[in-house]
């Protein structure tokens, strides 16, 4: 029987946000729990899924290489290191995000479908042509967003164009939560977020200095044990395979906090 | 000096309610997606349709797009001072 396959693009309007962190780290999360996961970068001429997953020495042939003929899509797959049932196609780096059309990325996701359970699409910034690109095979779509103006602004205006592509689902993805600025007032807290963008919350990642470091050896977070980005990553790809998982409470310890915590007192 | 000038000094203000509310005008303006023209051209019918049903517009019309969280919406708030034709001219009979 044929595997049910989804597509999810992972957009924002704004750059920065930490989309491409996000794609590596779910889809890393997704494999470890042992699904069929292919991350797809489609920010052709800006790639960077390559370096989170510390595969860029291993790209022989890109998605232009397929589109094109050059290649087959099997051998433009880069497997995992350690989890070979996660694949990366990578986008060309010395070439124009205009070379390629909506029809050609859909048809590549529908063959990818065959192989795999889940394909996260890797969007670029912008809502131009590559963001079309990105989201014309997309059954879903995760809109990672910072709580900042800028970023939710983005984000607003990318739901209507979100909306007006008639996808499933689209979730909500709050990356760089400061919980000590949240509270001091000078942060805006994720449920405002929500209650302005008013899609379903998918996750909540805190800030991490973990994060700088893990796209500096090209380990993802949910690699790390001891990072809380990383389990907050780990649980949005619980979250995407069914699970019902809750949010991580994100409230710096205090001293009085991490006593209690070493005497196992609630 | 230095140590007493730490408490009195004034605590700054926090910012997420000036961002949150900042955020809720620029949603606003974004998600009614009307220029000026258009709105101009709205203003002008809704005269139109005051006058069509017997009110006479008396002062400024004021169109203000808000959006609405619950279903990310926007609303658009008309005010438009009014008053009945047929009262005004049965005041200026009754002034004659």
């Amino acid at each position: 029987m044929k595997q049910k396959s989804v597509a999810i693009t992972v957009t924002s309007g704004k750059g920065g946000v930490g989309k491409s962190t996000t794609v590596a780290s779910v889809g890393l999360a997704l494999a470890k729990l042992g699904r069929k996961v292919c991350v797809m970068d489609t920010d052709i001429g800006l790639r960077k899924l390559d370096l989170m997953l510390g595969l860029e020495n291993r790209i022989v042939y890109d998605l232009l290489d397929v589109v094109e003929g050059t290649s087959k899509l099997r051998q433009s797959l880069v497997r995992h290191k350690e989890y070979d049932n996660l694949a990366l196609l990578p986008a060309a780096q010395t070439r124009y995000k205009e070379e390629v059309t909506p029809a050609q990325v859909k048809q590549l996701v529908d063959e990818l479908r065959e192989e795999f359970e889940f394909i996260l699409i890797d969007s670029p910034a912008g809502i131009e042509g590559g963001f079309r690109n990105a989201i014309a095979p997309a059954d879903q779509a995760i809109l990672v967003v910072n709580p900042e103006i800028p970023s939710v602004r983005d984000s607003d205006r990318v739901i209507g164009l979100l909306e007006s592509a008639n996808l499933d689902q689209i979730d909500l993805v709050v990356n760089r939560v400061q919980p000590g600025m949240v509270k001091d007032g000078d942060m805006l807290s994720v449920e405002r977020v929500q209650n302005h963008l008013a899609i379903n919350l998918v996750g909540i990642v805190p800030e991490d200095r973990r994060i700088i470091r893990s796209s500096n050896t090209g380990e993802p977070v949910v690699l790390d044990d001891k990072s809380m980005a990383g389990q907050a990553f780990d649980n949005i790809a619980r979250r995407l395979n069914g699970e019902d998982i809750p949010f991580i409470e994100l409230e710096e310890p205090t001293l009085i906090s991490r006593i209690k915590r070493i005497f196992h007192i609630a | 000096m230095v140590f007493l000038n730490m408490f009195n000094k004034e605590k700054e203000r926090p910012t997420a309610a000036t961002a949150d509310d900042r955020l809720s005008l620029v949603l606003s303006y974004q998600r009614s997606d009307i220029d000026e023209r258009k709105l101009k051209k709205f203003q002008g019918r809704l005269i139109e349709l005051c006058d069509e049903f017997g009110y006479d517009v008396v002062g400024q019309v004021e169109i203000r797009p808000q959006s609405r969280q619950r279903d990310n919406t926007t609303v658009l708030n008309a005010s438009i001072p009014v008053r009945l034709r047929e009262e005004r001219e049965e005041e200026k009979s009754a002034g004659s």
